[in-house]
């Protein structure tokens, strides 16, 4: 940030810099640009100015002031949300909590840590790891997205199949209201603090209830033994059928995801090729942890069950080399859509395991339909789907073309007894596809809620739940998902 | 007795023989004028549309194991029983996930659910008794809490009868969901505060191959000795589903020996479990006594623990009160709270069986003696949980002694958020009033 004295006539800015300090202050066009979208590029609109406290006594006194002065505004982690979360959709002044990134204390006889909500994913990770133990919740862009964010959005990640999401992780949180009012909920970590589970509530709340300042989440012991098996399917059917299978053999996976021939085409064009031959039509990654004694058993039984499905090919990872080389090109999967598609556009459907073939057939449906390839990469043994949309924005009409076939995918999750998110938030981006799975009158329960912690609707207003009535929000998508 | 007409006008939405009138009350309270036994969820929703707009006041039971949990009322107008709404909805055995309504019982469920190599992963009291829609609305859980994780963790959606009778669903039927509010979370453990669980749906895990149970007594009752070897196991990389301390008294009842005790508990593929057997072997100081419970040996075990809480349905006690305490603190202080809890039972001349797990920070505390001993102890124990950082409620207590003993100890400073859904969502107070924390 460049040291200049406030020049602004805005006497808002000039109060908030007061609070923050005039080098943690960014109100000029030029610098607000950076600050206009998150992952989630479709919608895109300029905050009014973007502060940066250190404290939470910084948090507050800005709620505060917001609060009083009927300033609209909204917390930002590291920006990666897909779903438009921290999109200032109403000029809003944005809280960058990127300065509070402390590790704040670790307990591992209590194998729990406290953090500052924009301390990053994965180095409270290897913080710990020399000592055996790991934070458990670790969504795909864990190297660089805060804890902060995870909490808001109730982020997933590849091994939450056997480990749970974010929530399943939270013991504590100290939050301000949006009222500006500190509170602190489960303390420094006793499990079932007496009262409603606020910590259940407000973590996926998109930030719309209150801003984090403070996170005591569970840390996990290592796994003695870990072992990753890789199958390639000459059909799509045959690599369904042996998700459902494995699940319901009785076998866990600490994680279980499938890639289809365009997932599997992008990834080898870009950063990190394992050489998975490119004429398959599905391969699975499946992943299984546990007490080394009874790893075997269930690798056993899995790749029978491969065999069982016609599988083409299936190899155990030999090293932990090898390991990683598969995981670094499933995680970087959907960038690597960038090697083949100028745009694309990432879904997060959920559905009950066994519809996994169906539904499969309908994606391939909807694209042979809006003439656009569909990419799939997702978190099979959950049901959590991420059908990516390829397009090119530069094409008039692509872009919303796109979001239909997008959204007709949801509606295809919906129609199974799926949700419309498994991990990505609602955001901006699927409000209105709310409607698959909710009444209004659900909406209304929700939107209650909302009104207990956040009444003037001034934190991160217009995110998470439809407009009433329908009136469709038509901002015009300007450009592109990278 | 002018006042008892309106529950002919029950008979609306109701046949006569799902309404019995109360001609005398329960010691423990939480009792109605009037018990209704909804079939339907209809019925459901008309008793509380009923109920709503004439101003009666309404409990909420599922068979009655937690009838001592929380209330400050002898009876209020209605007593909803749920016994006779139960069943399985649909069980989604290749989806791993079930849908069952709130009065099943909960040994009935994993009954229904064995065949198929499938469980609730829950462990909560009296599972012949309780039913599964109390066992989430009071958020119960075991000692295998530490490997299965608890009620917020299985639950995966509801369906909530509002007390103005709209029926909200929450979540959904897929095991990963984050669209909108998690409001499933805002009625477990909610004491049936805001609304009536009408049905819910789990998800499920695989019935493990193979279990065991390690009991690991320390005769010289020297707390270090147990800290430092729990400290020591917990830190590598075994997996326990439970790893629960039992005090003497408790170890006494359950295992023949009054000394501490640790009960660790293994699932997995037979190899597996033998093999963190020996860790426990390995590790273990040299003057604890070691014995494996294996196989129906280890169910055995388990079928008696989960019986030592005192029940709400049971007769009343001889000689004396009952009491149950739940108290949360960091895992290890769990050490703190049961050696106090032995210290305690002699100062107030009370009978005190309590276990903790280590690896989850919960304890429970179960008390018999007189009614000042009991009252004593209890508060005696909540100053050492507060010390601690932690808390101590009453699950269990007469009703005469909940008037007097705060169950939920104090109100924590968001008080007036609780305060505020409560509201919103049950603005006459009809359902399960003063049921919960702060009197709410």
């Amino acid at each position: 940030m460049r040291k200049r004295p406030i020049a602004t006539n805005d006497p808002h800015i000039q109060a908030l810099a007061r609070i923050v300090g005039e080098q943690a202050i960014l109100y000029r066009k030029e610098d607000l640009m950076a600050y206009d979208c998150d992952g989630f590029t479709v919608h895109r609109h300029l905050p009014r100015a973007v502060v940066f406290p250190n404290s939470t006594e910084q948090v507050a006194t800005i709620v505060k002031y917001c609060h009083e002065h009927d300033l609209p505004f909204l917390a930002r982690g590291a920006g990666t949300g897909l779903s438009g979360g921290a999109i200032p959709l109403n000029g809003e002044v944005v809280i960058s909590l990127t300065r509070m990134k402390r590790l704040l204390h670790v307990d591992l006889e209590n194998r729990r840590a406290v953090v500052e909500p924009g301390f990053v994913n994965l180095k409270l990770t290897n913080s710990v790891a020399h000592r055996g133990y790991y934070y458990a919740p670790d969504p795909s862009s864990q190297y660089c997205c805060t804890i902060g964010g995870n909490v808001a959005e109730n982020a997933g990640g590849a091994h939450c199949l056997k480990y749970g999401v974010t929530t399943n992780h939270i013991l504590g949180l100290e939050v301000v209201l949006p009222n500006g009012e500190v509170i602190e909920i489960g303390g420094n970590g006793v499990p079932d603090p007496p009262g409603y589970d606020l910590l259940g509530l407000l973590t996926g709340s998109e930030g719309t209830l209150g801003i984090v300042t403070k996170i005591t989440v569970r840390l996990l012991k290592n796994p003695e033994a870990k072992q990753t098996v890789l199958a390639y399917f000459d059909e799509v059917e045959d690599a369904s059928q042996t998700v459902s299978d494995i699940i319901s053999a009785g076998i866990v996976p600490a994680a279980l995801e499938m890639m289809d021939q365009t997932a599997i085409e992008a990834v080898e064009a870009a950063a990190f090729p394992v050489g998975h031959p490119k004429d398959i039509a599905a391969l699975l990654l499946i992943e299984v942890d546990g007490i080394s004694a009874g790893i075997d058993e269930q690798i056993n039984d899995i790749l029978t069950i491969c065999r069982r499905h016609h599988v083409r090919e299936v190899k155990v990872a030999q090293s932990e080399e090898e390991r990683a080389r598969w995981w670094a090109n499933r995680k970087t999967g959907f960038g690597a859509m960038g090697a083949i598609s100028p745009d694309y556009l990432v879904q997060d459907g959920v559905i009950p395991r066994s519809r996994l073939p169906e539904v499969l057939r309908e994606i391939a449906d909807i694209s042979r339909k809006y003439g656009l390839r569909i990419a799939n990469i997702f978190h099979a043994g959950d049901g959590n789907l991420h059908p990516l949309v390829l397009f090119d924005a530069s094409k008039p009409g692509e872009t919303e073309r796109a979001l239909a076939a997008g959204s007709e995918c949801l509606k295809a999750c919906a129609a199974v007894g799926g949700s419309i998110t498994g991990e990505h938030g609602v955001g901006i981006e699927k409000k209105e596809e709310m409607r698959f799975i909710f009444t209004d009158e659900e909406i209304l329960a929700q939107t209650a809620i909302r009104d207990v912690f956040n009444p003037k609707n001034l934190l991160n207003a217009g995110k998470l739940f439809p407009t009433p009535g329908r009136c469709v929000e038509t901002k015009q998508a300007s450009s592109t998902v990278k | 007795m002018l006042s008892m007409a309106w529950i002919e006008e029950l008979q609306a939405f109701l046949h006569p023989e799902q309404i019995k009138r109360n001609e005398s009350f329960h010691p423990l309270g939480n009792d109605g004028a009037v018990t209704v036994y909804p079939q339907t969820e209809e019925e459901i929703a008309a008793v509380l549309r009923y109920a709503d707009r004439h101003g009666k006041k309404v409990v909420i039971a599922g068979r009655g194991t937690k009838r001592g949990f929380g209330g400050q009322r002898e009876q209020a107008d209605i007593l909803l029983s749920l016994e006779h709404y139960a069943g399985i909805v649909e069980h989604a055995a290749a989806d791993m996930t079930v849908t069952v309504k709130a009065g099943t019982v909960f040994g009935d469920l994993q009954r229904a659910l064995a065949p198929y190599r499938q469980k609730v992963a829950l462990d909560p009291f009296w599972p012949e008794e309780a039913t599964i829609g109390g066992v989430i609305a009071a958020n119960d859980s075991g000692p295998k809490r530490l490997g299965y994780g608890s009620a917020r963790d299985s639950v995966i959606g509801l369906r909530v009868v509002y007390p103005n009778g709209t029926v909200i669903r929450s979540g959904g039927k897929v095991v990963k969901n984050v669209a909108g509010y998690d409001m499933n979370k805002l009625f477990i453990g909610a004491m049936g505060t805001l609304g009536v669980l009408s049905e819910i749906t789990l998800k499920l895990r695989p019935l493990a191959k193979y279990e065991s149970v390690v009991l690991l007594s320390f005769p010289s009752g020297d707390i270090h000795d147990i800290r430092s070897f729990s400290i020591s196991f917990l830190d590598t990389m075994m997996e326990p589903v439970c790893f629960e301390l039992l005090n003497p008294a408790l170890s006494e009842r359950l295992t023949g020996r009054p000394v501490y005790t640790l009960a660790i508990g293994f699932e997995d593929v037979e190899n597996a479990v033998h093999y963190q057997e020996q860790w426990v072997e390995r590790l273990r100081p040299k003057a604890a006594e070691m014995s494996i419970l294996a196989g129906e040996e280890a169910a055995a075990f388990w079928r008696t623990f989960y019986t030592i809480a005192p029940n709400g349905r049971l007769a009343r006690v001889e000689n004396g009160v009952e009491a149950a305490v739940k108290i949360g603190v960091v895992n290890l202080d769990v050490l703190s709270i049961l050696r106090e809890s032995v210290l305690i039972a002699d100062r107030c001349h009370v009978r005190i069986e309590a276990h903790g797990g280590l690896g989850h920070g919960l304890c429970q505390a179960y008390m018999h003696g007189g009614e000042e001993g009991v009252s004593a102890a209890i508060e005696e124990l909540r100053q050492t949980a507060v010390r601690l950082g932690g808390y101590a409620i009453v699950k269990h207590l007469p009703l005469s002694l909940r008037q007097r003993v705060d169950v939920w100890g104090g109100k924590p400073s968001y008080f007036f958020l609780l305060e505020g859904i409560k509201r919103k969502i049950d603005p006459n107070k009809t359902v399960n009033d003063q049921r919960f924390i702060g009197g709410i």
